[in-house]
């Protein structure tokens, strides 16, 4: 009746691979299927070679031109240009390093610190949940954009890893509760008891059972929480409250509605406008994605 | 073996603070399955049948009461020793659906507990958790490769089902929980599941307490074991699996026999056969009488002022008037 | 038996399927669910369906009712109702009557055919009005009627949301739904299921009760043979989206012609007898892909499998008065 199989059947990598696509390949494939996913995708993956490659587009020291001083939107200031003639464009992509690099450190904290203490809450329950929940209250009631306006005047922002530090400590309280949620109903799964009835420790269990069934959902809250860091460090630049280090998005807003009097005169406005237009399509960008995220982590929907 | 001694389980409801009502959904279980044994729970959905079967898995805490596996109070020991204890008592779900993790393959699902396996015996070899991941889903009637990289949604319910059992003995357990195991699956497929785990039972030697409310799935799968009827978590009527079928003493016994259905063209029916049309009431707490004294036919006034007691012996039942009853299917020919 | 024939020629079929083919619309191209069906539903009679999941039973009974949910499709075929025509030609507005004034459905514990969110008052009236009944005070007293004689507190059911009701009292609802507009064609798909052994005998030994009170068309679909065993006059067996065999059911049970009726027969355990002569059947399931191959669709798990089962398929042939099998090993002679 037993039958023994060849080795080589089992340690076949081409067996394995019958079963399943990559995750590579089949989450490629889920961003393909719709035109809007994929715009989506495009534009992301732009905005990144822009935070990684821009600052080297263009001298250290941007070209000033007296001459172009809020020069109108031409071939050669394809944005128009600011109040020392330098080009819009170029101030968006050299000033795009600092905004996404710090809201990509503000997701990955968020995220981190909501998901480990959501799993912890959900999965422990008892006095473990009621001291994570207690605190997730009380980070949850303080409004977060005047804690951070406190915070900057004590800290020094010029590192971007500082400022998605700040951020994600103020962020990650909604995101911890709907983990917590979520891993509470999953651990009345039968496989996550069956977990525990086979003796796997609860470290396994917690990041390699029940974390993957809600990848999702973290990932959907990474990318969410990048737009939501944008706007929170934008805004303290905008209000002048960091000191001006570099130049990013944020500076661009604040030098335009406080120095060039943007509101009131309109040849100021594309300086205004511009860093403007760059939030609302990376928004755009990553709400479009956000779509293709659901279905590519569900392992239902892998192909065989 | 595993003893049972006087188990209880209550659980409070969330009510309002001042307003807790307690629901007991194992008033008082007694039982002992030897080694290779078998005893059947049956009873009807909301009776502590599942309760008992998820406080032996060590999901959940009885209120009072003692599981003695192999002689050793599995609730007064250290919690290290405890998991490795209660590791040898694994309980089969109902829904071999959502007792895998669905983000993982066959293979994964296997390798977790014979990793735990490994370190525990010491033996590091790459191939003895491979050999061993062969080993039990051969036992378990599946062919390796053709399942090992599938996953749980690629399967059929018994096949998922199979995985579920093979996944249990990775670890090498003296006890099966197997509560309302082939409800779920298809049923041109629930008898080989149930004969897989007869089998198991036999040629591993595993005891096996069976939690279901056929009673027909009860005496395939308890052959020469025992059967408890429990209603509302007391033990109503226990005794030899065919014994007890084929001479209930207990009204809700013949009840539940009775609902049985019948295969015309190859079962008669049973001459006293009667459908219990009242619904359990949970609420009803008429703790003075006998539980089942509110939907029993056959109750008398005593029924309702004192409550009996299990009678001692090898057939046991908790009956004021006992009686006999034709109440199930008479196989023709 | 005789005065059954003759019961039989006098009654014309309360349903009558023929030639329905129902696929369903995947990425991998429209895979056949129901094919090639014929049937006869025989008037006040209770027709047991049975199939394992996958078999097309369930989609079957919708076709029947021209309620198939996409991504199935009726491709052809005709369902003659008696009394309304046939279901699959007459206009929306038609159907939509008839689902409920003629053919009932109670569904798998009628967990989603109640809304939660409304008290079951409420919902008699919303169905009284989307069925234009003149009379809702008569109505709900006809709920009421029915409820009491489901063996239920009528007003504190009606004045329920249906979480506060039992599995069982549910089911019950569900049918007191199906007969409220006094349909004379009951479908009952799976309808006890979900329920343990005591409140399933309670609930079909209420439906065996107003099949005969009311002259009812009864069709119960299920995959446990014993359901059918005990209530149905007549056995329809589904593998595979086709019918494989018809009959009586008393010696659809004593004489499985079908290699697979015969299978799922053995594979019962039961209470009385010798448990070993109960045998597990060999296997899995028809699955998409059995329903493509030109054979069988028995032909993987058939024991006494001919080499001319994996070219064609058997098509179903009358072997006796009222029983037809399709099986070449049966039906075959020469």
């Amino acid at each position: 009746m037993s039958m023994r199989l060849p080795k080589t059947v089992l340690h076949n990598r081409s067996a394995k691979s019958n079963y399943r696509q990559s995750f590579w390949a089949f989450a490629w494939q889920t961003i393909v299927k719709k035109p809007g996913r994929l715009i989506g995708f495009i534009i992301i993956l732009l905005f990144t070679f822009m935070g990684i490659f821009g600052p080297y587009l263009y001298p250290a020291q941007l070209p000033i031109n007296p001459n172009a001083i809020y020069a109108p939107i031409s071939w050669q200031y394809p944005l128009g240009a600011d109040f020392e003639g330098t080009s819009n464009l170029a101030l968006v992509i050299t000033g795009a390093r600092y905004v996404l690099f710090a809201a990509a450190m503000g997701a990955v904290f968020t995220v981190a610190f909501g998901t480990i203490l959501g799993l912890c809450a959900g999965y422990f329950i008892g006095w473990t949940d009621s001291v994570i929940m207690r605190i997730t209250d009380f980070i949850l009631t303080i409004p977060s954009f005047p804690l951070l306006v406190v915070l900057s005047t004590v800290w020094n922002f010029g590192q971007p890893v500082a400022m998605g530090f700040v951020l994600g400590i103020t962020g990650w309280g909604g995101l911890a509760r709907a983990v917590r949620s979520q891993t509470m109903s999953l651990r009345e799964r039968g496989f996550i008891e069956a977990a525990r009835g086979l003796g796997l420790s609860p470290l396994y269990i917690l990041f390699r059972e029940i974390l993957p069934n809600v990848g999702s959902y973290i990932a959907m809250n990474l990318l969410l929480s990048v737009t939501g860091s944008i706007y929170a460090e934008v805004g303290l630049f905008f209000l002048g409250v960091v000191p001006f280090q570099v130049n990013n998005w944020g500076v661009m807003l604040n030098l335009a509605v406080f120095s060039a009097g943007a509101m009131s005169s309109p040849q100021a406005l594309p300086y205004l406008l511009s860093p403007m237009l760059a939030i609302l399509i990376l928004t755009l960008g990553i709400v479009l994605f956000l779509d293709a995220l659901d279905e590519m982590f569900n392992p239902r929907l892998r192909g065989v | 073996m595993i003893e049972v001694e006087h188990l209880q389980k209550v659980y409070s409801t969330k009510g309002s603070l001042l307003n807790r009502s307690q629901v007991r959904a194992v008033r008082d279980v007694s039982f002992r399955i030897p080694e290779g044994g078998a005893i059947s729970f049956i009873g009807e959905s909301g009776c502590g049948k599942t309760t008992v079967g998820r406080i032996l898995a060590g999901l959940e805490a009885p209120s009072a009461g003692i599981v003695r596996l192999d002689g050793v109070n599995i609730h007064q020991v250290a919690a290290g020793e405890r998991r490795n204890l209660l590791r040898k008592i694994q309980l089969i779900h109902q829904d071999p659906y959502q007792a895998l993790n669905p983000a993982y393959s066959i293979e994964q699902a296997l390798s977790a507990p014979l990793r735990i396996m490994a370190k525990q015996k010491g033996d590091t070899a790459r191939t003895w958790i491979r050999d061993r991941m062969e080993e039990v889903l051969t036992m378990v009637g599946l062919d390796p490769a053709s399942v090992l990289y599938k996953y749980p949604h690629m399967l059929s319910g018994g096949q998922r089902q199979r995985i579920v059992i093979a996944r249990a003995l990775t670890v090498e357990p003296t006890v099966l929980v197997a509560d309302e195991a082939v409800s779920m699956i298809d049923v041109s497929l629930r008898l080989g599941v149930l004969r897989l785990l007869r089998d198991l039972r036999e040629k591993l030697n595993i005891s096996l307490l069976f939690i279901t409310h056929d009673v027909a799935a009860a005496r395939y799968l308890g052959k020469g074991g025992r059967i408890s009827v429990i209603y509302k978590g007391l033990i109503v009527e226990q005794g030899p699996t065919e014994g007890v079928i084929s001479r209930p003493q207990h009204p809700y016994t013949q009840a539940l026999l009775s609902a049985v259905p019948v295969l015309k063209g190859l079962e008669r029916m049973g001459a006293d056969r009667f459908i219990l049309a009242k619904e359990m009431n949970a609420q009803s707490a008429a703790e003075t009488g006998c539980l089942f004294a509110d939907r029993c036919p056959f109750a008398q006034e005593r029924c309702f002022s004192e409550a009996p007691t299990l009678i001692d012996g090898e057939y046991q039942y908790a009956c004021h008037f006992p009686e006999v009853r034709q109440v199930a299917a008479v196989a023709m020919e | 038996m005789s005065a059954e024939l003759k019961h039989k020629q006098a009654t014309a079929p309360a349903v009558q399927v023929r030639g329905l083919n129902v696929v369903y619309a995947t990425n991998q191209g429209d895979l056949p669910a129901v094919r090639q069906v014929d049937l006869d539903i025989e008037a006040r009679k209770i027709t047991g369906i049975i199939g394992e999941s996958g078999s097309g039973k369930s989609t079957l009974v919708m076709a029947m009712m021209n309620a198939v949910g996409k991504p199935g499709q009726i491709v052809s075929g005709s369902v003659e109702v008696l009394g309304v025509g046939d279901m699959l030609s007459i206009d929306r507005e038609r159907q939509r009557k008839a689902r409920g004034k003629e053919l009932g459905l109670v569904f798998q514990a009628a967990q989603n055919s109640l809304n939660p969110l409304r008290r079951i008052g409420h919902q008699v009236l919303d169905l009284g009005r989307s069925h234009d009944v003149k009379d809702l005070r008569d109505l709900l007293r006809k709920a009421k009627d029915l409820l009491t004689r489901l063996g239920m507190d009528a007003d504190r059911v009606l004045a329920s949301y249906q979480h506060e009701l039992s599995g069982g009292m549910r089911q019950r609802v569900g049918i007191m739904f199906a007969l409220i507009l006094d349909a004379k064609i009951v479908i009952l798909d799976e309808a006890t299921t979900a329920l343990d052994m005591l409140s399933q005998a309670s609930v079909l030994e209420i439906v065996r009760e107003l099949h005969k009170e009311r002259g009812l068309t009864t069709i119960l679909v299920t995959h446990d043979m014993g359901v059918v065993a005990d209530m149905a006059d007549r056995v329809v067996v589904m593998y595979g989206g086709e019918i494989v065999e018809e009959g009586p059911s008393e010696f659809v049970l004593s004489h499985p012609a079908h290699p697979y009726t015969q299978g799922l027969v053995r594979a019962i355990p039961r209470i009385s007898g010798d448990i070993d002569r109960a045998v597990p059947l060999q296997g899995a399931p028809a699955d998409l892909k059995t329903y493509l191959e030109p054979g069988c669709p028995f032909y993987q798990r058939c024991p006494v499998a001919m080499p001319k089962c994996q070219e064609s398929r058997p098509t179903s042939l009358a072997v006796s008065q009222d029983r037809k099998v399709a099986c070449f090993k049966v039906t075959d002679h020469d």
